[in-house]
Formats: C-alpha cells, structure tokens, sequence
C-alpha cells in the first residue's frame, strides 16, 4: 500500500472517531449540565467553557470568541466552527477529503455516505441544534458517523487498507475515551460536589452514557456507580470497546495485521511504545491514580498516544529513502 | 399534440433529432415518442433532479480554477440523450482510425528520418517552433512504436449535418468518465428506453485502456505494475484520474510516491519501496521530471526522464506527443493521411487560416469579427476569441497579441455547430454540442462506441467546454440491427 494512501485512511478514520467523540464529550456536558439543580449553574459560562479546554482548542476559541463562553458559543465551536480543527464539521470535512483522494481504496458507499453527511453538515448550524435538542441532534451525528463504520465493516476487504483504518479508529479512540473522562473532571473542581452524593451518582451516569457504556457497565456487575468503579471500567476495561485497554489491544493487533506481509517491520518502535503503555496500564491501581491526581494521570496518556502516532509515521509513512528496503 | 417537443425550434442549424419542424429523424422517433409521453413537464424536472443527486451523491465532479469558492461542481448532464445510428458511426471510425494511424506515423518519423518535413509537406518551421516538440528524443526508440495512445478528437458536425475534426488531443484527454458515469445515471433514469434501442455499452473501456497500458510495459518484464501519475485531489480531472485507477484497479500516485533510483522507477509503500513499470500520467510533459523540464515542478519525479530513456519505464502518452495535436500542425493532418497511408482523408478538417502564413495573417486581421480564433497551446476554451460574440474591444486585444506572435494563433471560420434539443428549466430548446471519442492505439485500433457530447449550455453559446458552462449528455451508438419500431411496436413499447 503506498504511504501516502495508509495515511490518509488513518487520518480518516481517526478524524471520524474524533468527529463521533466530539459529539460525545458535547452530549455528556449537556447531560451534567441539566443535572445540575440550580438554574444560576445551567446557565454559568463555566458551565460549557470546559469542553474546549478537554478538545484542546482552548486557543483557538478564545480567538474566535473572546473570554465570551456560553453554550451557544461553545456548541457552535464544536459542532460547526471550522475555524476549530476538531469541530464535527471540521472532522467530517477532513475525513470527507481523505476520503475523496482514496475513493479508488474505498467502497463507493463508503463515500457516498460520507459525502453525504458532509453535505448536509454544511447546511447545520446552532438554531437547528438548539431546535432539534441536545440529545436528538447529537444522536443523529453519532448514528450518521457510525452508519459509515458499519458500512465500511461491512463492505472493505480486510487488507492493509482496513488495518491502517482500524489503528487510525482505536488510537484516537484511546485518546478521546480519556479526554471523556476529564470532562467530569473540569465540571466538577470548582465547586467540589461531595463525592458519593446523589448527583455525583447522576454524573458519574451520564459519562457512562456519553460512552454507550451504562447498560454494560451494569452487566459487567461492578455494583455501584462511583468514580473509581467508573473510571476503573472506563480505562481498564478488557471488554468494553470503548475502553482505553480495549482501544490499545485492538490499535496493537491492527499493527500486526498490517506487518504480518512484511516480516522484516515486525518489531517496529510503534509497537513497542503501544505494549508498554498496554503495560502501564494493567499495572495502574485506579484508587492510587486518583489520590495522585486522575487529570495529570489522563494527559500523561494522551502524551503517549501522541509519541505512538510519531512511530507510526517515521515506520510507514515517512521512512527515509535512503535504506529503505528495495521490493521485488 | 401538446407535446414537450411542441414549441421546439429548430433555427438555421443541423438538428440532431428533427429533420422538419415537428418530423424527428428515424433515430429518434422512439425517443420522441417516449419523452412525448412523461406526464407534461412535471415528470421531467423530476427525472432531471434525480439524475442531478445521482451525480452530486456520487460525487462526479469537475473543479473550477477561476472559481473561489470552491472547488468542486457537478458537470450539468441533460437528459435527451444523443443518438448515432450504425452506419454513421461506422463512419467515424473509421476515419478516426485513419487519423490516429496518420498522427503516429507522423510522430514516428519526425523524431526519426523527418521525411515529411524534408519533402516539404508539413513546413520544417511549424514542426521545430511547436512548444511541445522535444528535440531530446530526437531517435528514442518507443514502446511497440506507439507514439499515440490515446486520442481525445474533437469532433463537431457543420450545417449540412457533415462530422469534421476540430482538433486532436494526444495528450491523454480526459473527460470519458463522465461518458461512463452518464451511462450508469441514464441506466437508471430511463433503464427500458435504453434496452429498447440497443445502445451499444461503452463499460469496457477501462479494460482495454489497461490492456493498452500493459502492451507498453518493458518486454522483459513477467508482471508489470501500472500506476497513474496524478497532480492532485485539487487538479480539475482528479475525479477523473482515481475513477480510471478504480476501474482498472491500479494505484494513483502522486510524484512524491514516485523515487527514481538506479534509473527505476518505484513507489514508496508501506513495507518498502516496489518498482513501477508503466506510468498513466496525467501530467503534462513540463511538470514530470524537474532535473530536465521544468525546475520549479513539485508535480514531478527527478530522475524519471533518464528512466524513461533507458527503457525502464513506460510512459502513456509518451514525452513530445504534444507537436501533433498542436493547433497549427492539426492543419496538415489530411497532407499527412496523404503522405504515410496514401489515401484521402474520410473526415475532413474545419478550415483553419494560420497567422504565422504571411497570406493567411491577412485575411485573420481583415475578419476578425467573423473568426473564431484559438491560440496554439491553450486547452479547454480558455484563451479563444468568438469573434461574432466579441465586443470590440476584445477583438483589438487579439489583434494586437495575433501580431505580436503570429505563431501562437490560429483561425477558423465560425461554425453553425449542430443543435440537439436540451432540457432548459421547463422548456426544451436547441443547444450547440460537439463530439469527443476516445480513441486507444495499442495492439489494435480501438473506439469506445460513442463518446463524449458535450453542450454548450448557454443560448447561443458555442463553447462546449466543462470549464466555460458546458454540459454533457449521454451518447448513443446504435447497435447494426436497431431499426426504427413500427407503429404496432410503439404502442406496447413501455418504458
């Protein structure tokens, strides 16, 4: 597979599973913030500033919109702003892009759809979510982005093609999952809800539910809903394909798929960096993590998830010329 | 008969589909009939719409330079499609056989012997001040002796119905995507009408550009690896390039995929760097090779034209083809069929004044107003003046830049191009169009049956050109045995 075509596949696909996570870490802040009691909190600008520090492109909007934080603002710069490169309508444009330089790798439905929804995205803006909901808009955002996948599981052959798609799909998943999780995080330092309390249970829910996992999590049996437990399943989780374990496992085994034809790439620096952090991992007491400081802990592995990405290009993409291996 | 043919006129042109006011010609009495019954004009604009989505869903789009905004617009497609009966097509091919077998030999022996140019058929001057002639390949050896692959003719049809040759492109010509992706939208607009009248398919044409394309490849090698070398997603025909790299399921590179080492040619992969034996370019000659051509190129592969040289890699079309679809050397082509096949030419030319012959410059400046004039190098409509659509100053300006470099133009007379009726809105209405077939010179002549019509979209307008409001339709070979249906026929014809 030429390089150039396996890196636009992975940005692809991570720019849609950054697209689908935006919606995500969007939906679960307009989930605390009606949850919060007080009408004075759902309508506090620090209600909805946090998200743009978690996406970070706390720069850019603040270029764009001043210190003015409100939710019409900040939904606008994640959703639509394409001044913000990890807005939704940034992300289906990119991913759209890709999509169009490799239409000859792809299943013609894979773009049709994708050009389809970029299309329409062009057409949205803050009066249709407002119009719409929260909750029905942002869900019709996931359901088009995961109608892709499904159709791209469906139809592309499992060739290097699918691989760089799946590693692309589970990197930035692994790195968006915990930005998800230190949306809670930002809502919840200034006012220092009492852990354990009613609401901390309701928003401990709603995480859960901006990642499809609070039905699972019920039938992992884990018992009660509180932070460590959350956290815990949110990271660590073997089974949860939304969990950072889970993530990594799957990003490392699509590494293998793609040197399984070129044994003599089999141990590259991606793979190593990715079993180490695997490693990190499994070894982490949750409860620990969390006296010594769950944020720091969560952009410590954002950091590695980057290091990861640097592999990937220096061993695939952007190899020197000079003593690459000569194929036959 | 309230009819949507009706109020249709046909002005002082060849009509494609009428023969006399309200009379369609045998060929498109079915037709006639068929569009005669869409319930008035409701069920046309809807027809129209749907083929309209097809295309913009499935993403067949062209990109405009001079438009800022964007990039990216659907060819507008018209839903009457047009309809060549046997027998005319059998004429055009071949006279377009003649022409490409012509333009070979012509290319053949003007970077060999040059016997045409000693003789004084073609005058030495036209050939050696052409941009595109590459004096470094004077006695290089093609592939198989293939100097034409691929020629785009444009083909326009006069006031009295005859086909004429406007111009050759030799330098791989684009456009016969849209040929395929209008068939597959017409299969579903009007799926039956098509059947009933055996259009004859036109979807093996990726095979055979890749059969052509293997016939190139450096003989010693077992399996070659064909690519198709792209400037880009932002070039106007990239939809174009990747939809022929998916049809003959070939990588599309871009010339940073491409390294040149030991005089190989080789694409960076993931696992390495694999070697390359044939390339599709879709790049002009000036943009391959920085090190020879071009130095400010980022398009191109350094060390790809010693490559070429050395026979290790095969180039579609080959360096230097650009000499004979010139615009001033198209002039000599029927001297040419003369001279190589010695037979007369079966499609003529459209009469073309060069301004860089003393006499002919003469006659350009004392009638400009009626002229169309074209300068030498420019494609695509850009560069031309209408002289019957020119404002005054207009035809000052090429007055001037005529004079200054007489080489760089060329006129012919206006043409009363051919009309085929047009959905415009609600109406339908007389609109110019023009013919491009494609024709693949490998082992053997081939001509995908029909081509691209183009149409000039905008009343009166007679530039065809995707670039300058052009549109295309959908273009019909009858098979032999098509004959028109009979009045019993037609009652049960459903569509």
């Amino acid at each position: 597979m030429l390089s150039r075509v396996a890196n636009l596949v992975y940005w692809m696909a991570r720019y849609l599973e950054r697209a689908e996570n935006t919606a995500r870490i969007v939906d679960v802040n307009a989930q605390l913030v009606l949850d919060l009691q007080s009408r004075q909190a759902a309508d506090d600008p620090g209600s909805w500033e946090p998200l743009v520090y978690v996406s970070g492109g706390d720069e850019e909007f603040h270029e764009a919109h001043g210190k003015q934080a409100s939710e019409r603002t900040v939904v606008d710069f994640m959703l639509f702003d394409r001044r913000n490169p990890s807005s939704i309508a940034s992300c289906i444009a990119n991913a759209r892009e890709n999509a169009r330089c490799i239409r000859d790798q792809l299943a013609s439905e894979v773009w049709e759809q994708m050009n389809a929804f970029h299309l329409k995205l062009q057409e949205d803006d803050y009066s249709e979510f407002a119009q719409i909901g929260s909750a029905e808009y942002l869900s019709r955002i996931k359901g088009q982005i995961q109608l892709i996948y499904g159709i791209a599981e469906s139809m592309l052959p499992r060739n290097e093609t699918w691989w760089f798609f799946e590693l692309g799909r589970h990197l930035e998943r692994a790195d968006n999952t915990s930005r998800i999780i230190d949306v809670k995080y930002y809502t919840l330092l200034p006012s220092r809800h009492a852990v354990g309390a009613a609401l901390d249970i309701v928003q401990w829910a709603a995480v859960l539910r901006s990642c499809s996992g609070y039905e699972a999590f019920r039938k992992s049996r884990r018992g009660q809903l509180n932070l460590e437990r959350v956290v815990d399943y949110l990271m660590l989780d073997d089974n949860f394909p939304r969990s950072i374990s889970y993530s990594l496992r799957h990003a490392a085994f699509a590494l293998d798929c793609i040197t399984a034809e070129a044994p003599h790439l089999m141990d590259n620096p991606a793979a190593r960096r990715i079993a180490a952090l695997e490693k990190t991992l499994a070894q982490s007491v949750i409860h620990e993590v969390i006296v010594r400081g769950l944020h720091e802990y969560l952009d410590d592995i954002q950091v590695e998830v980057a290091r990861i990405h640097d592999a990937i290009q220096e061993t695939f993409i952007n190899y020197p010329t000079d003593g690459a291996r000569m194929l036959s | 008969m309230t009819n949507l043919f009706s109020r249709y006129e046909l002005g002082s042109f060849y009509d494609e589909m009428f023969a006399q006011p309200g009379v369609p010609r045998q060929h498109y009495a079915r037709l006639a009939q068929r569009f005669g019954e869409l319930d008035g004009r409701r069920e046309l604009v809807e027809r129209q719409k749907l083929a309209d989505q097809t295309f913009l869903r499935r993403g067949v789009t062209f990109t405009v330079y001079s438009d800022e905004r964007g990039t990216e617009k659907i060819f507008p497609f018209d839903l009457i499609p047009r309809i060549i009966p046997a027998d005319e097509w059998a004429h055009l091919e071949a006279g377009l056989t003649q022409r490409v077998q012509a333009l070979n030999a012509f290319l053949a022996d003007i970077y060999g012997d040059q016997r045409i140019l000693k003789e004084g058929i073609v005058p030495r001057d036209i050939v050696e001040t052409s941009k595109h002639f590459r004096r470094e390949l004077a006695g290089f050896k093609v592939p198989r002796g293939l100097f034409v692959h691929i020629d785009g003719a444009d083909m326009v049809r006069d006031e009295h119905g005859t086909y004429r040759v406007l111009e050759d492109n030799l330098r791989t010509p684009s456009g016969v995507s849209y040929v395929l992706e209008n068939r597959q939208v017409m299969k579903r607009v009007f799926p039956n009408l098509i059947r009933n009248y055996q259009v004859r398919p036109v979807e093996t044409y990726p095979n055979d550009l890749l059969s052509l394309l293997l016939h190139l490849a450096p003989e010693h090698v077992p399996e070659p690896t064909v690519v198709l070398l792209t400037p880009g997603v932002f070039n106007s025909a990239y939809f174009e390039h990747n939809f022929l790299a998916r049809q003959m399921g070939i990588e599309i590179v871009e010339g940073s995929d491409l390294v040149v080492e030991n005089d190989r040619v080789f694409m960076r992969r993931t696992d390495g760097l694999a070697p390359v034996h044939v390339i599709y370019r879709r790049v002009d000659d000036d943009f391959l090779d920085p090190t020879v051509f071009r130095k400010d190129s980022l398009l191109g592969v350094p060390g790809l034209f010693e490559a070429y040289r050395k026979g290790n890699v095969a180039l579609c079309n080959p360096i230097g083809t650009g000499v004979a679809d010139d615009k001033a050397t198209y002039h000599f082509v029927p001297r040419m069929i003369r001279f190589y096949l010695d037979q007369d030419p079966i499609l003529p030319n459209v009469d073309t004044f060069l301004s860089s012959d003393r006499k002919d410059l003469d006659h350009i400046l004392a009638n400009l107003p009626k002229l169309v004039v074209k300068s030498v190098n420019e494609a695509g409509g850009y560069g031309m003046l209408v002289g019957p659509h020119a404002t005054r100053a207009q035809i000052e300006d090429f007055r001037r830049r005529i004079v200054a470099d007489p080489r760089n133009f060329i006129a012919q007379p206006t043409l009363g191009l051919s009309r085929c009726p047009v959905v415009c809105g609600k109406a339908i209405e007389g609109r110019h169009i023009d013919l491009r077939p494609y024709i693949l010179n490998g082992e053997t002549v081939r001509i995908m049956p029909g081509g691209l019509t183009r149409v000039a979209l905008r009343k009166g307008s007679l530039v065809v050109n995707s670039s300058q409001g052009g549109g295309s339709k959908d273009t019909w070979v009858l098979g032999d045995d098509t004959v028109a249906p009979t009045p019993a026929e037609q009652e049960k014809v459903i569509v």
